[in-house]
């Protein structure tokens, strides 16, 4: 028994609710015989993988739902063992290089190169390439990426690529050149309705359409998490009437909560307690990017006008270090700090400096 | 006996009764406390012929002088030729000699009585060669080495036996009496108590420090009358003491020649040049040794007690004292514990005792320390041949080994191929497991001593061995003995020294003897004299070299106070000037990541008034640029930028430097957030092998969810909420049907993704299920589970287990059917790890599977009805209780490979 997200996700093509003309193309592409590399980015949850995994379907047929998984071990020159895991069917393979962390060079070279240069044994499929789909593809390393390129020319008789990401900004421009670019933009908030209102009927009940309204609107526009939140809804209140409270994830109530305590107040002792809830927020295992955005975000929405330009500018830039950087912590407390230092000045709208 | 003598009176000699030419010499050997042991006895033999020694010296040196030139290469030639000839007596001219010498024993025990006066005269001459060592002031290291050279050519010959048994006892007797437990053949001699005795009682004005010492001396020998022992004392002793005289007499000659040819001076300034203190002050007898008495004690007895399995005199009495020192042998006569493990900080001199006490004990040194490789085929090469022969190449003495600075060899963790662990394979190994013939099992036991040398007792890699250690730590010698030696030193180097710098000294180098040693000598060099500005000067390195980071953090946080400025040798100017200061210190601390969170942990805490957070705003930017250093220098191996990391957390002084501000403490933060970090990691890490599992078996249905933030930011907190539905605590026959389907789907859920509750029992004896994998820590934030999400009761809990329970089995069968052709007999028995989890079952295992566990009551271990002792699950529970419930039997757990079925009882009926 699966949950809802995967039980009444779309199998086929033809099955897909919304982007029609983008599922139109791919179906084309595949029946054309001359199947690109593809790269699909877009943002979570806008339904690339399922997009992906359509027109595998498409282009091989059922047998590609045969799917085992398996997990790899990798040798790094330094000896050191890198599990990784893959799932395979008879017609492609799926990896998340990432997994690999720094040595995701190593997994890019040996796997691919490995399954290039093998033939397809399967005469009775429908094409002569296996796929690879390389998940989290933004979030591949320079190295990795530059191992890509080579193969992605070299191999194309026997392998064609697909490559999933967010943003096409980390893809490094050889690797755009070589694929066929595929954006998966979110669904509008119209389409969304109507698949929660499919998944709903298919799971037998009806759904109100203030809840799913709600429940659309607190998701925005990310798929996977509206139909989450209604499977999570459903559990917890079963008969979906009355008033509604679609639950946030904790993490970012504590992160709502860690923006207020900054607002409320600018000392170094409040800087102590938001560095505690920070440190609770990354023992989580939240992403420190995440963290930031969502509390900037919520900063923004509560702060005067003529700051909120100031406070995202820090943002940003306090994002990129910390990206370079390796102590999260000091980056995020750094841009809380800039921000309480921004917020007084505009507060006071004094220079204080002559008090110290 | 006259150890303790010479230790009583390290100078009792009038310097008036020296012969002019050895003066220079009588001097030096006055200063030298331990080392003029020897001095008494020697009185005894050669006193009587004080001037005949003397002359005949000058003599010798006569006929040598001229073929030789004075350098020092030579002079050892010279040495050499002298103690064969006076071994042979092959030439004429020096038949003379060495009869006069070898005759000499024999009149000393006539004269002994009547000559007082002279005794003193003669003490010069007799010096040793290691007590020369000492009073280097004549004789270069070269001639040191000539010393030694010259009386291992010695040892090779063995010398005539009877002169060696007069002459011997009274020159064992410099050396402490407690290491006479070697058993000789000799016959002890009647004169020979007599004579010490009477020698102690002879000299009037010393009479009262003798019989001081001999009182304390008396009972530790009561055993054995004292003429035994010193009869015995004789055979330890190395170098024959004509042998002693001969080497005295060559040394004694070189004042007389340097005199003549150069000033002594210059002698002595060159000398200065081409040694370290720390060589030319090494103590080379055992007496000589400083501080650590007892340290020392316990080594040397160690080392004897090997004497009987080395040496093989197992003939003679067994001493009173062995009782004493309880070493227990074993079948070879060999200690128990086969290493000595030396441990203490450097410099307090473990590998000087080591040799000291090896040469003492007549041994050869076979030294291994960290210049040579010391990884396991070590031992096979290099340690095992030796020690299986026992003697080093191209030497008679046994061998001895000395592995220094072991800590640093291989021998942490499990390996086999580690040195140490090798080392105890080697001396530990029992013959009796070779199937061999006899001699050859006997000849592959290692019958040498071992000493192993170490800095830090804790090391890991020494625990295999510390058990069969015999383990003696260094402490730090009292301060005093220290500066008493280094001023002796200092005297004889001309170097003027106050007391007070000196125990300065003493201090700062924390007992670090060779770094006292080596500071007096940069101190000599630079021509100054040892006071207190000049010592604190010269261990301004010292004093850095062990900053930790507290240190280096409060020295960042507080502004220098005036009485640590003059400790530093800071003025107003170098107060001002922090920057070199502190990022030396930072830089010292070799622990910039750990500086570096110390200063966050701590900047925050400060309660200097900071209006617009400005310095705050600053720090932080300090911070994060240290940061995108570190992490630019070991993502990119830059490590270029290392010298300017310390310069990145130096602002913190001038911003946030207050006195008497809050100390700054270890910060836990950091490390307990990693802690935190690590736990939640790994739930991370076995939820997404829970989905994993769970897509294998759903054909690819939760892949999507495992990837990285997306499990963590919405499967995590959304997954909660659906396993954890309103439900009423009811008993599942008459549950309503809609709440039956809510829990139907929560039992399938929990069911693909291997989710179970599993019972525990709390500290105050309540049952409860737990989560497992503890996925409800990622909706708990500071202790507190969001509230929307309802608190699932036990009975809940029990409910969801029981039904669950049904279908991890059911699951369970699905896999095995699915996996039954890759892992065709392993699904008979263990049905693999993942299966194995779910056929445990929530309830501890207890009850058998395949029940409804449903209509069972909750039960104990010995499937007693049990009453739920929580409130809230006391209505439902009653209700189970009302079942007529089955007897249920559960085989035994176990490693039997028997197919294991639940039965009714029924069946056996």
């Amino acid at each position: 028994m699966s949950l809802w997200v995967d039980q009444f996700r779309p199998r086929t093509l033809d099955t897909l609710h919304y982007h029609r003309g983008l599922s139109e193309r791919l179906k084309s592409l595949a029946s054309s015989g001359d199947f690109p590399h593809m790269l699909f980015y877009g943002p979570s949850g806008a339904g690339k993988k399922t997009r992906v995994s359509c027109t595998l379907r498409q282009l091989f047929g059922p047998g590609v739902e045969k799917l085992k998984i398996d997990q790899r071990v990798f040798l790094t020159p330094s000896k050191r063992k890198i599990e990784v895991n893959l799932v395979q069917s008879n017609y492609h393979i799926e990896i998340t290089p990432s997994e690999a962390g720094n040595h995701d060079r190593l997994v890019i070279q040996d796997l691919l190169k490995e399954i290039a240069q093998t033939q397809q044994v399967d005469l009775g499929a429908k094409q002569r390439f296996k796929v690879v789909i390389i998940n989290e593809a933004d979030s591949l390393s320079r190295d990795a990426q530059a191992a890509l390129r080579r193969t992605m020319e070299k191999y194309m008789s026997n392998m064609r690529i697909i490559l999933c990401a967010n943003s096409t900004s980390r893809l490094i421009a050889p690797i755009k050149s070589r694929c066929l670019l595929m954006r998966v933009a979110a669904p509008s908030s119209e389409e969304m309705n109507n698949v929660l209102a499919y998944v709903a009927r298919r799971a037998g009940f009806d759904l109100p359409p203030e809840a799913s309204d709600k429940i659309v609107e607190d998701s925005g526009g990310n798929m996977r998490k509206a139909i989450l939140v209604l499977e999570a809804l459903k559990m917890q209140s079963p008969d979906l009437t009355g008033p509604l409270t679609i639950a946030k994830p904790d993490w970012e109530v504590y992160c709502h909560k860690v923006a207020d305590l900054i607002i409320s107040e600018q000392s170094p002792a409040r800087v102590m307690e938001v560095r505690a809830k920070l440190y609770e927020l990354l023992s989580h295992c939240i992403p420190p990017t995440i963290i930031l955005k969502t509390i900037a975000e919520r900063v923004v929405d509560k702060v005067d006008e003529a700051l909120k330009a100031d406070i995202m500018h820090w943002a940003a830039f306090y994002e990129v270090r910390m990206r370079v950087g390796s102590k999260k912590i000091f980056h995020l407390e750094a841009w809380v700090v800039k921000v309480m230092s921004l917020y007084k000045h505009f507060f006071y709208n004094i220079d204080m400096s002559e008090f110290d | 006996m006259f150890a303790a003598t010479g230790l009583l009176g390290p100078a009792p000699l009038p310097e008036e009764n020296l012969p002019s030419d050895a003066s220079g010499l009588f001097k030096s050997n006055g200063l030298l406390d331990a080392g003029s042991s020897c001095n008494d006895q020697v009185p005894g033999t050669a006193m009587p012929h004080e001037p005949l020694p003397n002359f005949q010296l000058n003599g010798l040196l006569g006929v040598q002088a001229p073929t030789e030139s004075f350098q020092s290469t030579t002079s050892l030639q010279s040495n050499h030729i002298l103690g064969e000839l006076t071994h042979n007596t092959t030439p004429p001219d020096f038949s003379f000699t060495s009869t006069g010498l070898l005759g000499e024993p024999s009149t000393v025990e006539n004269s002994l009585s009547n000559t007082s006066f002279k005794t003193s005269d003669s003490i010069p001459c007799d010096s040793q060669p290691g007590v020369t060592h000492k009073s280097s002031i004549h004789t270069t290291s070269d001639y040191t080495t000539a010393g030694m050279s010259f009386t291992r050519n010695m040892l090779l010959r063995s010398p005539s036996p009877t002169s060696r048994e007069d002459n011997l006892p009274p020159i064992s007797e410099a050396f402490d009496m407690q290491y006479t437990n070697t058993t000789s053949s000799s016959k002890c001699l009647p004169s020979r108590p007599a004579s010490s005795f009477v020698r102690a009682t002879r000299y009037d004005g010393q009479t009262l420090l003798l019989r001081r010492k001999v009182k304390n001396f008396m009972p530790e020998n009561q055993g054995s009358s004292t003429a035994y022992s010193a009869s015995k004392i004789g055979n330890l002793l190395d170098i024959p003491v004509h042998r002693m005289l001969d080497s005295l007499y060559f040394l004694f000659s070189l004042p007389s020649y340097s005199d003549s040819a150069n000033s002594q001076c210059a002698q002595r300034s060159q000398a200065t040049d081409s040694s370290l203190w720390v060589d030319r002050y090494r103590p080379y007898n055992f007496t000589d040794l400083v501080g650590n008495e007892k340290v020392a004690r316990d080594a040397m007895a160690w080392l004897k007690s090997w004497d009987r399995c080395v040496f093989g005199k197992s003939k003679g009495r067994k001493r009173a004292r062995e009782d004493q020192e309880n070493f227990e042998l074993d079948e070879y006569h060999r200690p128990n514990e086969k290493f000595m493990l030396l441990s203490g900080p450097p410099g307090f001199g473990k590998t000087t005792l080591a040799h000291v006490i090896a040469r003492h004990a007549g041994y050869e040194v076979m030294e291994i320390n960290a210049s040579d490789a010391r990884s396991g085929h070590v031992v096979d090469e290099r340690i095992r041949p030796t020690l299986e022969s026992g003697f080093a190449i191209g030497s008679t003495k046994p061998v001895l080994l000395v592995i220094d600075e072991i800590d640093g060899a291989t021998g942490a963790g499990d390996s086999s191929n580690t040195f140490i662990h090798k080392l105890l394979q080697l001396v530990l190994a029992k013959p009796k497991r070779n199937p061999r013939g006899k001699e050859k099992q006997i000849k592959s036991v290692i019958m040498r001593p071992i000493i192993c040398i170490c800095n830090d007792y804790n090391a890991s890699s020494l625990a295999k061995l510390r058990p069969n250690a015999y383990q003696i730590r260094f402490n730090r010698p009292a301060d005093v003995h220290i500066a008493k030696r280094l001023k002796e030193i200092c005297h004889v180097e001309g170097l003027k020294a106050d007391s007070r710098a000196l125990a300065t000294l003493v201090n700062a180098s924390k007992g670090d003897f060779r770094g006292c040693l080596n500071t007096l000598q940069l101190i000599k060099t630079r021509n100054e004299d040892v006071t207190e500005p000049v010592i604190r000067r010269a261990t301004a390195g010292m004093k850095q070299a062990d900053t930790n980071v507290l240190s280096v953090l409060n020295s960042i946080f507080t502004p220098v106070s005036k009485k640590r400025a003059k400790n530093f040798v800071l003025d107003e100017e170098d107060e001002t000037r922090y920057v070199a200061r502190i990022s030396r210190e930072i830089d010292g601390s070799g622990r910039e990541s750990t500086v570096a969170t110390g200063c966050f942990g701590h900047y925050a805490k400060l309660r200097r008034h900071d209006a617009t957070l400005a310095r705050h705003e600053k720090a932080n930017e300090w911070l994060s640029t240290y940061d995108r250093f570190s992490s630019a220098m070991y993502t990119d191996g830059d490590f270029a930028l290392q010298p300017y990391l310390s310069y990145t957390l130096v602002p913190f002084h001038p911003l946030f430097k207050e006195r008497g501000g809050e100390k700054v403490e270890r910060n836990q933060t950091e490390w307990e957030h990693l802690q935190v970090t690590k736990t939640n990691e790994e739930i991370y890490k076995s939820l997404s092998g829970c989905l994993r599992t769970a897509t294998s078996r759903s054909c690819g249905d939760f892949r999507h969810l495992v990837s990285s933030p997306i499990l963590q930011v919405e499967f995590a907190p959304y997954i909660n909420r659906i396993i954890s539905p309103p439900l009423r605590p009811v008993n599942s026959q008459i549950i309503r049907p809609q709440e039956k389907t809510l829990m139907n789907r929560l039992v399938d859920i929990m069911a693909a993704l291997d989710l179970r509750f599993v019972q525990e029992r709390t500290e105050d004896g309540q049952l409860s299920y737990r989560l497992d994998p503890p996925l409800d820590v990622f909706v708990t934030y500071d202790g507190k589970r969001a509230p929307d999400i309802s608190v699932s009761r036990y009975a809940v809990r029990h409910l969801v287990a029981g039904e669950s329970k049904i279908d991890a089995k059911i699951s369970a069968r699905d896999t095995d059917i699915v996996e039954k052709g890759k892992q065709g007999k392993h699904h008979f028995f263990g049905n693999g790890s993942r299966q194995k989890g779910a056929n445990e079952g929530p309830v501890g295992g207890v009850r058998p599977e395949g029940q409804d566990i449903a209509d069972l009551p909750p039960t104990d271990f010995f499937g007693r009805l049990i009453t739920v002792p929580t409130v809230a699950s006391l209505k439902a529970s009653n209700k189970i209780i009302e079942k007529p419930y089955r007897v249920s039997y559960k085989f035994l757990e176990g490693n039997s490979a028997a197919v294991r079925k639940p039965i009714k009882v029924g069946a056996f009926m």
